[in-house]
């Protein structure tokens, strides 16, 4: 009995963490071409989610919404990329911390007055009735968290190693300067990062909201885990994510349940200021030598 | 003298007036405002050591309010201390927490060090929120505001209270960051490298810098508790940081002019946004500012056009907005966003700053006199050189994985010997010096500094042993003037305690510091640049005073890394001088080099290296005549030309 609510505790945490991974993720593609990341990539996640809420409002069915909402997402990441982070990069300062933090502050606001303050729900085509498997329920929104998650991640993946495009990207990624002397514009590969990250973090905000349903700070709290597993899984890879965001997971649904829901957050930060201070590159990250 | 009095007098006018109000307004209401503003410009203050001195993206200082502001609230209620104790108690959680949550972001930059402390506001709201027991949680604490030595404190006291340790805040921090404790910080922000193997210490200077500012956060936190006499986790999250780094920003980093600045904008926006009229007044006339700005800085192409069009972009929404929306106030954070986002993109360096350079300009403020030079026979002591052997390698070797890039290197520089090591590009050189100096740890072998062993593995370590190093890419602190990154480095200068540099009763050593500073840049040449910034020094100019910051180690051995690598004709004369000038004053060198003139001309023994492996050693004249020399540089020699020089 106790080992089934601690497997229940652990997958269902462990399904949630796949959106913190997700978003960890959209980070990973900016950071590896430009070195930098949206501070406010969770306003990205809640906006595109009112906005995927207003197309099915407006009639629109549930899978035009999907494309439309994603288009929207990468959309807000390119205005992102131009207002927020070109011309920090071009004065290689860290002025881009700054401003996509106050970019992320205007959004708030804007959905804020846009949408209102309240918590909405969110429809979904799946039906309410968990699948079980071994005991263990599963909701079916939690299925789609899943298999949006891989499809996405695995989709971006594809594209980088089997695209000239995506092949510019890992150019860009490697190597910034060799890359634009090769002819591949690094600021074109910029923007491409944060339109993806953008359309990552739509996709985040769409599959999530079913469950946590759609408000101004709804994606709060979903920030700062994403942020820790980004960090501790390593700002450079892809799987690194999908496992610490995972492991995070499971860890906050068993905190939450054994220490007191207060504390859900306590373990993935934690973690994290740990994780910083034994490896700061991160558990998969590179370890690089300092030169000079 | 005029300078001085510009600017206490501004200092003591400000303080004078914001004394005074209280005795002219009675309207309680504006009073907790004046209040706030005096909290919030000595928590801004601390923010800045850490933003603008120390360079970082801290969002941790919003927990170290709400930490010391519960530390002295459960002071008062739970053990009944008295004001001053609580406040003081409230100051050592800030400096100790603080200090710990340094340690392991220590070792961070940027976007990791902005997350490490944006998860510990998010865990100190956790613990205040649950440790109900304590700070009783979600419910609150009450307290009531202890009375000051017998007195019951009305708010108009308070408020003067408030006035009084901001002022105190403003002096003892205007001490610190004259001296030689903020120009560490600021070198520190350019190069955490450079300032390890000047001797300085980046690690010990990164605690303080965030221990200092915290402290100020948490000295804040227990007047924040006596002021609004309840407290809840909610007030102190990531919104009110933000708001707090913005107003940093805004206001001016590293001036202590801006963080009060900032703390007034923050303070008083709410106020301004709710009257429709002041709102339309202000971003109107941020508007035109912002069309003024750019239109000059596009004519007189200084800006790029992204720089000068999002300002006016920004400032045309708020206007715009503002006679469409009905309630400015719901979208109080929204203008907040758009009149930052005009600032840091249009003015970077902040209201303050740019306030400050109108204001020189326009009232033609000279800078302070510089000093005459110490004479350089204090500075760099003559040393007696008796030829003994001084710096011994033995076997040392550094690998990278599979790559071999010095392979057990053997060789002895003298006393007073100027000792070259020269190689084709790829040979080791570069990586030796490292080694010796700390940077990397050796893979084997043995190092001996005056026949003891020499630390291995720390830059600092290295340097406090009596090792200076230049850097064959440069590593200056860009942002302090030619004089300052001499100053910081300066051995043997900086001896008072903390307590009398904060009470400014540190001021002979600073003016010992400038003229010891200004006898070095004077034997280098640059004594006419002491107040150039040196990032906008020439590139000649930058390799000279990287000599000149390594002599301030006044160090028994200086490790030169290709001193005259992109060196015009005639610096190359001005260097040779210089390394024969340094010579003269006994001290050893090791030279790397690839112009084989400098060598010869300079070098009294000569090291080669090739694949990480001694080839030769001699005289200058030997080893360009040794046919493995040759070889390494000209490839396998034919019968004819052994003696070619190498390049």
């Amino acid at each position: 009995m106790n080992a089934l609510i601690i497997g229940q505790l652990a997958v269902s945490g462990a399904l949630m963490g796949l959106v913190y991974a997700l978003i960890a993720y959209g980070f990973q593609l900016t950071y590896a071409t430009s070195k930098s990341i949206n501070f406010g990539q969770g306003e990205l996640v809640m906006v595109s989610a009112f906005f995927s809420l207003t197309l099915l409002d407006l009639g629109v069915p549930y899978a035009l919404m999907v494309p439309g909402g994603l288009i929207f997402g990468a959309l807000l990441g390119l205005l992102v990329e131009r207002t927020g982070v070109r011309l920090a990069l071009e004065e290689k300062s860290e002025g881009w911390v700054l401003l996509t933090i106050i970019l992320g502050l205007f959004f708030f606001s804007a959905a804020e007055n846009i949408w209102g303050r309240d918590d909405r729900p969110f429809p979904t085509p799946l039906s309410q009735n968990p699948v079980q498997v071994f005991g263990i329920d599963i909701t079916r929104m939690e299925i789609s968290v899943a298999v949006g998650v891989f499809a996405i991640m695995g989709l971006i993946e594809l594209f980088k190693r089997r695209t000239l495009l995506g092949k510019a990207f890992e150019a860009v990624s490697a190597d910034r300067d060799a890359a634009e002397l090769m002819g591949i514009s690094a600021t074109r590969t910029v923007m491409l990062s944060y339109g993806l990250s953008g359309a990552v973090a739509a996709l985040a905000g769409i599959l999530v909201s079913p469950i946590t349903t759609v408000g101004p700070t709804m994606a709060s709290a979903m920030i700062l885990k994403a942020f820790s597993v980004a960090v501790v899984a390593g700002l450079d890879s892809g799987f690194g994510v999908v496992l610490i965001g995972m492991i995070l997971g499971a860890l906050e649904g068993l905190a939450s349940f054994y220490i007191g829901s207060g504390w859900r957050e306590a373990p993935g930060l934690v973690l994290l200021i740990l994780a910083l201070a034994v490896r700061p590159t991160g558990v998969f990250g590179k370890a690089g030598i300092r030169k000079v | 003298m005029k300078r001085l009095l510009l600017i206490h007098g501004a200092e003591l006018a400000v303080f004078a007036l914001l004394a005074a109000v209280p005795l002219a307004v009675a309207n309680p209401y504006a009073l907790g405002l004046l209040t706030l503003l005096a909290i919030y410009g000595i928590l801004l203050i601390g923010l800045d050591v850490t933003v603008g001195y120390l360079g970082q993206i801290n969002l941790g200082h919003v927990a170290f309010l709400g930490l010391g502001a519960y530390a002295a609230g459960i002071c008062l209620t739970r053990f009944g201390l008295g004001l001053f104790p609580a406040l003081g108690v409230a100051t050592g959680v800030g400096i100790l927490l603080g200090g710990l949550l340094a340690l392991p972001a220590l070792r961070l930059e940027g976007p990791q060090f902005a997350l490490a402390t944006l998860s510990f506001t998010a865990l100190s709201f956790t613990f205040l929120n649950e440790m109900e027991s304590l700070t009783g949680g979600a419910q609150g604490l009450s307290l009531t505001r202890p009375p000051l030595f017998g007195h019951d404190l009305t708010p108009r006291a308070f408020f003067w209270l408030c006035t009084v340790l901001l002022a105190f805040v403003w002096l003892t921090m205007r001490n610190l960051l004259h001296s030689q404790w903020g120009r560490a910080f600021e070198a520190l922000r350019d190069s955490a490298i450079a300032t390890d193997a000047m001797g300085i210490g980046a690690y010990r200077h990164k605690v303080a810098a965030f221990a200092l500012g915290s402290g100020l956060g948490g000295l804040a936190g227990g007047l924040y508790a006596f002021n609004f006499q309840y407290l809840q986790p909610q007030s102190f999250v990531y919104d009110l940081m933000v708001i707090l780094l913005l107003g940093v920003v805004l206001g001016g980093r590293k001036s202590l002019w801006g963080a009060f600045v900032g703390a007034s904008i923050v303070v008083l926006l709410p106020n301004l946004l709710s009257n429709r009229h002041v709102f339309l007044a202000v971003s109107g006339l941020g508007f035109l500012l912002a069309l003024g700005s750019g239109a000059r800085g596009l004519v007189r192409k200084t800006t790029r056009p992204f720089q000068a069009l999002a300002p006016v972009v920004a400032m045309g929404l708020l206007v715009v907005g503002g006679l469409l929306v009905k309630n400015t106030e719901d979208w109080r954070k929204a203008i907040f966003a758009l009149m930052l986002f005009s600032v840091v993109v249009g003015l970077p360096e902040g209201l303050m700053g740019f306030a400050a350079r109108a204001l020189t300009r326009l009232f033609r403020v000279a800078p302070s006199p510089l000093p005459a030079p110490s004479p350089l026979d204090d500075v760099l002591p003559l040393r007696v050189a008796d030829g003994s052997a001084f710096l011994e390698l033995e076997d040392l070797k550094r690998h990278f994985g599979g790559v071999k890039a010095v392979d057990g290197l053997s060789m002895t520089v003298r006393s007073g010997q100027i000792h070259g090591l020269i190689g084709p590009n790829g040979s080791g050189k570069s990586t030796a010096v490292n080694v010796i100096s700390g940077l990397y740890p050796p893979t084997s072998g043995r190092m001996r500094l005056r026949g003891r062993p020499l630390g291995t593995g720390s830059l600092y370590r290295a340097a406090q042993s009596g090792l200076a190093r230049t850097f064959q890419n440069l590593q200056l602190f860009g942002e302090l003037t030619a004089l300052e990154n001499v100053m910081v480095a300066l051995k043997g200068v900086y001896r008072s305690p903390i307590p009398l540099v904060l009470l400014g009763l540190a001021k002979g050593e600073e003016r010992r510091a400038r003229a010891d500073g200004l006898a070095l840049l004077d034997l280098l040449g640059l004594k006419d640049q002491a107040r150039t910034r040196a990032k906008d020094l020439t590139y000649g100019d930058q390799r000279f005073l990287e000599i000149a910051r390594a002599l301030a180690r006044k160090p028994d051995l200086l490790i030169l890394d290709e001193p005259a690598a992109g060196l015009a004709h005639p610096d190359v004369q001005r260097l040779i001088q210089t390394i024969r000038r340094i010579h003269q004053r006994g001290i050893a060198m090791i030279l790397i080099e690839h112009h084989m003139d400098v060598v010869s001309e300079l070098c009294t023994l000569v090291t080669v290296l090739d694949g990480g492996r001694v080839i030769a050693e001699g005289s200058p004249d030997e080893v360009k005549r040794h046919p493995k020399v040759v070889e390494a540089y000209l490839g396998q020699a034919g019968p004819g030309d052994a003696a070619s020089e190498p390049a």
